[in-house]
């Protein structure tokens, strides 16, 4: 009887096995879906793991790249720095009246005695590596718990919004981009103050929901982050719409936008962490942390 | 243990060569998906149990390095060996024409897989993502059949070097379990 039930058993180990280890896939699927922490921890354990050799691998690709670009990709660069040069000078003479500009909008808002104004302190992190695969857009980064990134923390860069912080483990974290079909932020058009949320669509293009009929949406306009949703200050530049669309019936338009940042050529990110009065900081510059101003764009908050 | 260990620290560098080597390439949707050939082989070359946990590995790391938040490839790796599996043997994978259908069609499955697990997972609608199918996913599985040849030649002649015993042939090898 027995070595009967033992022949029985060895007959059905492999199906046996093939549906625990789909079940447990299921039963991972579900912790997931919940948040446990238990997976977290898993999940934290193995990026630790694994993200060193993303580290290494895009230290040697940069190196190599850094190779060609420095050194053998130089033709015209005797034009190309004229052209640089010329482009400082504009930049210097714009730059010399965004001060004045800003002096005066200093003085102004003491006049009208308006609070003093909350800068997000940031960190700098290094992008390791990009999503696997095609379906979703994320990307790694070198800066985790350790350094104080915590989950749902805005990902910014000078030009405007990334996305923000999905997965930490220690000392690496996974960035969900604006571009991934989960990414939803609130934003208003700059030119007109129309509320919409920018979600995701994928391919390096975002959609704007939730955009009223009754506002008048142009190509080129440009869309800012509207600081309702917490953890993204106002005002940051989230992209331009490319397309607008009324036709059908509803009491929503249609409008595609790009972003402002190119997304498949991340290198370096800026994770906001907080918020901090600007006296503070020469404090803040000690540490690995530092305070930057909003961007502010042209007609913009 | 060799058998453990050598595809496994294979599964983490294709995996790093997925996320930092091909990224760069001009076009983001011509990326072939390596870590997919890596399971087929697997599905084709080793043991359901051993294979299995291998795939369910694998397609745990994925899920760890990408946006999706719900586990979706741990959930379609091992689903994807076990059906490779199924069929190995049953086909002639000698030939550069058979190999890339193989995982050509492997490819445009998981996809699918993977849009209906989405549609049944998300509390709202996806319907931005069905045009991916065409723009993406297509594109994309052409081109990871395309490479599958050569990753499966590298793989082949790694194994027998490693492992000194003739087991690669996918003739000699469909009519063992």
């Amino acid at each position: 009887m027995r070595i009967r039930s033992f022949f029985l058993f060895r007959r059905y180990t492999v199906p046996t096995f093939i549906v625990i280890l789909l079940l447990s896939t299921l039963i991972v699927m579900s912790l997931r879906v919940k948040q446990r922490k238990g997976v977290d921890f898993f999940d934290a354990l193995l990026m630790e793991l694994c993200a060193p050799f993303q580290k290494a691998s895009t230290f040697v690709i940069k190196t190599v790249r850094g190779v060609f670009q420095e050194y053998l990709f130089l033709v015209h660069l005797q034009k190309e720095n004229s052209m640089l040069k010329q482009r400082i000078a504009e930049l210097q003479k714009e730059n010399h009246q965004m001060k004045e500009m800003a002096l005066a909008n200093e003085r102004l808002q003491k006049l009208l005695q308006f609070r003093e104004k909350i800068y997000p302190t940031v960190i700098a992190a290094e992008v390791i590596g990009q999503d696997p695969s095609s379906w979703f857009k994320s990307v790694t980064i070198n800066k985790g718990e350790k350094d104080g990134v915590r989950k749902g923390m805005a990902v910014i860069s000078p030009e405007g919004v990334i996305g923000q912080i999905l997965k930490t483990a220690p000392h690496y974290s996974t960035v969900l981009l604006i571009t991934d079909y989960n990414s939803a932020i609130d934003s208003i058009i700059q030119r007109n103050r129309a509320k919409a949320i920018v979600e995701g669509k994928g391919e390096n293009r975002c959609q704007l929901k939730y955009l009223l009929r009754t506002e008048e949406v142009i190509v080129g306009d440009i869309v800012v982050t509207s600081g309702l949703s917490g953890n993204f200050p106002k005002g940051l530049m989230v992209g331009e719409v490319k397309k607008v669309d009324k036709k059908g019936h509803g009491v929503f338009q249609y409008a595609e936008l790009v972003p402002s940042v190119d997304l498949t050529k991340l290198e370096e990110v800026l994770v906001i962490t907080g918020s901090s009065p600007p006296l503070q900081e020469g404090k803040e510059k000690k540490g690995k942390k530092i305070p930057v101003s909003p961007v502010r764009r042209k007609g913009g908050t | 243990m060799r058998r453990i260990v050598v595809p496994l620290l294979l599964g983490v560098i294709f995996l790093t060569f997925q996320t930092t080597l091909l990224t760069p390439l001009p076009i983001q949707r011509i990326r072939p998906d390596i870590v997919l050939i890596l399971i087929l082989y697997l599905g084709l070359f080793y043991p359901p149990i051993l294979g299995g946990i291998l795939a369910l590995f694998m397609g745990f790391l994925t899920d760890l390095f990408s946006g999706n938040g719900f586990g979706l490839y741990t959930l379609s790796r091992p689903l994807i060996f076990y059906v490779a599996q199924f069929f190995k043997g049953r086909f002639y994978l000698e030939s550069f024409t058979s190999q890339f259908l193989f995982v050509f069609i492997f490819g445009l499955v998981e996809g699918l897989l993977i849009l209906i697990l989405l549609s049944g997972l998300n509390p709202g609608p996806i319907g931005n993502l069905y045009p991916l199918l065409f723009t993406l996913l297509l594109p994309q599985s052409f081109f990871t059949g395309l490479a599958t040849p050569i990753l499966f030649f590298l793989l082949r002649k790694g194994s027998f070097l490693l492992f000194r015993h003739h087991e690669m042939g996918v003739m000699e090898k469909g009519d063992r379990s």
